[in-house]
């Protein structure tokens, strides 16, 4: 009949997944920062604020030792990860339903919502290493007493990065296709966090558990790798078996995730 | 889907014994079971065929109608099409990509301008930041926003922002184009400059698929009719032979 429309430039499914999962990224990214002035200042006020609540909780009021000196330090280690793991999770439950429209006329690969979900967490999570860096300096360099130092161990906190984005896609796979069926659990996962938050050594050392649940919270993926990311300033918080177990669980969740998004995606479509 | 998309009359949609059910209340009680039962063949008593045993064959270039009452499954078909439903029975088959015009302002994000929003909208359809790049200022132009190109998107009234998504959309170079009932909004000057741009996409060898009610419309493009009716595929044939079935039915 006629002439071809304009030839397109061939793309593997892999590289249409990515720039599909970069593009929503950056979208949510620039929906956060461009509605309100201090965009960037929100994401890191928040664990600020908390830290120094805890701060002042631990070392002004109680004056326990709960974690290593300098507690701004430990406590700001297990915070950061902490707001990535809380924030994508929270974020999970509304992963379909947010952009139900999007996902009901766009054929994109339906993982990529909750990819996008953990992927945006955690370029905040990274934009908020600086903050870290800064009062690591501030104590270390500036104040030579606390003898705070960056020790080999900080190059765990690649591993420690990958076994959370392992943990996190995992968990967002069951959470995100499964609230879609039952919009109570929304507020379930609220509560479920704000329990985990104390069940998890954040705001104390895995130490200071009582021995005979040491076993126990090892099952709780984030003590190890929490613990990944605190022995680059405090080597002794590492803990091999811990984060052993901690990475056997996020794959096992990556797994279970996997699967129950399978088999829920044709009921996901169908109920949005 | 770089191989040239000309009406060559190779199959580009293969559908065969196609079947897809959903609960008839949608606020019953549910199950864990319910979530996970994939894609067991088992019906439950509460559930419906929207669809069951569609067969047909589209080839490249033809412009299909699909025709039949509210509620027999047009959309669904559609939907299924643009594979952003999955079939419990069957399968679709798509040889190449689909531009859906279904829900097409869904991917518009209200907080963003519309510079933002046309790169993302077309990059989610697989345009690469080039090939935006080139079509922006035509996209902008045909939709007629050329003063709102950074106000956000919530900003603008209904009528443009449909305008928008169809300029984009139009713009999203696949072979195949699935147009549900977008079309009846807009003003009349817009609604034809749309059919204008459709009718040089069929010139261009693209294959059509198209739900509408409108008669004219239909016969207007389309080459090929499906009647559905109750879910079945009652008639495939030639445009005018669905068309008057499917008036013959209604008197």
């Amino acid at each position: 009949m006629t002439a071809a429309p304009p030839a397109r430039t061939p793309r593997s499914p892999f590289a249409r997944y990515r720039h599909s999962l970069w593009l929503l990224t950056q979208r949510d990214l620039r929906v956060r920062y461009t509605t309100s002035v201090l965009g960037y200042l929100w994401s890191i006020l928040d664990p600020l604020m908390m830290s120094a609540i805890y701060w002042f909780v631990f070392t002004v009021v109680v004056k326990r030792d709960v974690g290593e000196d300098p507690y701004i330090v430990f406590l700001l280690c297990g915070l950061l990860p902490w707001m990535w793991f809380s924030g994508s999770i929270n974020d999970s439950t509304r992963a379909f339903l947010k952009d139900a429209k999007l996902v009901r006329s766009t054929k994109l690969p339906r993982s990529v919502w909750v990819l996008r979900v953990a992927a945006s967490k955690g370029i905040e999570f990274l934009l908020s290493i600086p903050v870290l860096a800064a009062f690591a300096i501030a104590f270390g360099v500036l104040d030579p007493e606390t003898g705070l130092t960056l020790h080999w161990t900080a190059l765990l906190w690649i591993p420690a990065i990958i076994l959370q984005a392992v943990l996190i896609v995992g968990l967002g796979l069951i959470v995100a296709p499964v609230v879609v069926f039952f919009r109570d659990l929304e507020r379930a996962v609220k509560l479920v966090m704000r329990f985990m938050f104390y069940a998890t050594p954040i705001v104390y050392s895995f130490a200071l558990l009582p021995q005979s649940l040491h076993l126990l919270a090892s099952f709780n993926p984030l003590a190890g790798i929490f613990s990944l990311y605190r022995s680059a300033f405090f080597p002794q918080e590492l803990d091999w078996l811990t984060v052993g177990i901690g990475a056997a669980m996020s794959f096992a969740i990556l797994g279970i995730g996997v699967l129950v998004f399978r088999k829920s995606e044709r009921a996901v479509l169908k109920e949005l | 889907m770089s191989e040239p998309t000309v009406a060559d009359g190779r199959p580009m949609i293969e559908v065969e014994g196609l079947g897809i059910r959903y609960r008839r209340n949608r606020r019953g009680r549910r199950s864990f079971k319910d979530l996970l039962a994939g894609n067991l063949r088992r019906k439950r008593p509460d559930e419906f065929w929207a669809l069951r045993d569609v067969s047909f064959t589209v080839r490249a270039g033809e412009a299909i109608g699909v025709v039949g009452r509210n509620g027999q499954g047009k959309s669904t078909l559609l939907k299924l099409v643009a594979e952003v439903q999955l079939p419990d029975e069957g399968f679709v088959r798509v040889n190449g990509g689909v531009a859906p015009l279904i829900e097409i302002t869904g991917g518009f994000v209200d907080d963003l301008s519309v510079r933002d929003n046309v790169y993302l909208t077309a990059g989610l359809h697989g345009m690469s930041k080039g090939e935006i790049d080139e079509a922006f200022d035509e996209i902008i132009d045909f939709a007629g926003v050329g003063d709102f190109v950074d106000t956000p998107y919530k900003h603008l009234s209904s009528g443009m922002k449909v305008r928008i998504a169809f300029s984009v959309m139009s713009r999203v170079e696949e072979p195949v184009l699935l147009v549900d009932e977008v079309l009846a909004v807009g003003d009349k000057g817009f609604r034809e400059k749309c059919y204008a741009r459709i009718e040089q996409m069929l010139a261009e060898g693209r294959t059509l698929f198209f739900v509408s009610h409108s008669e004219r419309d239909l016969r207007r493009f389309c080459t090929r009719g499906l009647y559905l009716d109750k879910g079945r595929l009652l008639l495939d044939g030639p445009i005018d032979d669905v068309v008057a079935r499917y008036n013959a039915d209604q008197a």
